[in-house]
């Protein structure tokens, strides 16, 4: 039951989503327009370019669903509404997190196409840049909860949210998860403007279909986590728990977005500069600073 | 829900998302197929095929991080347990990952003096 009010959940998130990518990167806002896009990929060829690796080829857009909606399984929307509760919940968002960058390189290997290629060797790049401000965030909300279950985390969250309570865990994560979704201005593998589409270029009809399909229910899933660790979950006055979940996923997502239309791209070299000079020094002191604070205060 | 129960429906997740996949698929096939023309199937390079083979080794220009990367993924591993038994062990827990964390640290410093943190 509760998995499939999820799925529904999720599919229709994953609409709100693609409406709000449409008007963030085409400034016009259209309702119709992700179906529309949807039936056309369906409708047009689907080439095997010559000399592929057919298994990663086709492995590729699947892996990378199958990554997105298994991390989708671990995030809560109101109490006791959540695919699996696992008790390492915070974990295996993470080690589902980790199948994206396998998934991005088996599409960038699998074509046998130069603009794919880069596009997948630079989400290497960016993997490394972004891996280490995903977990260690995670460990500071952890420590307050004193649980990687997902659950327990909003729970923890009851008196004081943990925006408020670790704030640079907050803009960290947010970046790095910006980083996994290749959201701009972070999209190195795909690179609109710079690389024919990057991993996507050798990708047709319903393989590019699945393959957009993949990375909505990636941002989706990721939104999602920043409202669990962070924005409380289901918490919130007067509306039921699951209006509140859908409400804040819907405005990070959003946020995540609008950010990303405003900034110029970053270059790779910059991003991993960026994340081990300054990102990895405060992810370390937010973790001393929540050690302390936790250490002091009850709550 | 047993552990057991729990894993059984995330295996149950993924295969259903496969079998959404291969449905959309067959979706598209019943719609129609690729008709076979020269050229059609040359990766995008300007409708030329690729001068150089892409298939080759490339030079990995953020090493250095990426060896960093691997200490630090090590620590995470030690990290998660310590987590979530930090508010049980207090004080003790602070001190010893402090500890551990510092002596991290301080290797990611001398890395950045090396000149590891740049591309190379």
């Amino acid at each position: 039951m509760s998995i499939a009010v999820i799925i529904l959940a999720l599919a229709i998130g994953c609409y709100a989503v693609a409406v709000l990518e449409g008007w963030a990167v085409h400034g016009r806002l259209s309702l119709t327009r992700p179906a529309t896009s949807a039936l056309a990929l369906l409708g047009r060829e689907q080439i095997l370019p010559r000399t592929s690796d057919r298994l990663f080829f086709e492995v590729g857009p699947v892996l990378l669903l199958v990554a997105g909606l298994l991390s989708v399984a671990v995030i809560p929307l109101a109490p006791g509404l959540i695919i699996t509760d696992l008790a390492i919940g915070a974990l295996f968002l993470n080690a589902a997190l980790a199948y994206v960058l396998v998934a991005l390189i088996m599409a960038g290997w699998g074509p046998n196409g130069a603009y794919g290629m880069v596009g997948g060797w630079r989400f290497l790049g960016q993997f490394i840049a972004y891996a280490m401000l995903i977990v260690m965030p995670i460990t500071a909300v952890a420590m307050r909860a004193e649980s990687l279950s997902t659950t327990q985390i909003v729970l923890s969250q009851a008196a004081l949210w943990n925006i408020a309570y670790q704030p640079i865990g907050f803009v960290l994560f947010v970046i790095a998860a910006m980083g996994v979704a290749w959201l701009p201005p972070i999209d190195l593998p795909t690179g609109g403007g710079d690389l024919a589409g990057g991993v996507e270029a050798e990708y047709t009809g319903a393989r590019l279909a699945v393959l957009r399909l993949a990375r909505l229910v990636i941002i989706v899933a990721l939104a999602g986590a920043t409202v669990t660790f962070y924005l409380g979950g289901w918490l919130g006055p007067w509306l039921p728990g699951w209006v509140w979940t859908a409400l804040k996923t819907l405005a990070v997502a959003a946020g995540m977005l609008a950010l990303g239309s405003r900034l110029p791209r970053l270059r790779e070299a910059k991003y991993l500069e960026l994340s081990w000079k300054l990102g990895i020094t405060l992810a370390l002191a937010n973790i001393f600073l929540v050690g302390v604070i936790a250490l002091v205060v009850p709550i | 829900m047993s552990e057991l129960t729990q894993y059984a429906i995330l295996l149950g997740l993924t295969l259903g998302t496969v079998g959404l996949v291969l449905s959309i698929y067959a979706l598209a096939r019943a719609i129609g197929r690729a008709r076979a023309e020269p050229a059609k199937d040359v990766p995008a390079t300007a409708g030329t095929l690729a001068r150089d083979p892409v298939w080759v080794r490339y030079h990995a220009k953020y090493y250095g991080y990426a060896l960093l990367f691997l200490a630090f993924d090590m620590e995470m591993a030690f990290m998660y347990p310590w987590a979530v038994v930090y508010r049980e062990e207090g004080l003790v827990a602070l001190l010893d990952m402090g500890v551990f964390l510092a002596i991290l640290f301080l290797g990611l410093l001398y890395g950045w003096s090396q000149g590891a943190l740049r591309r190379q």
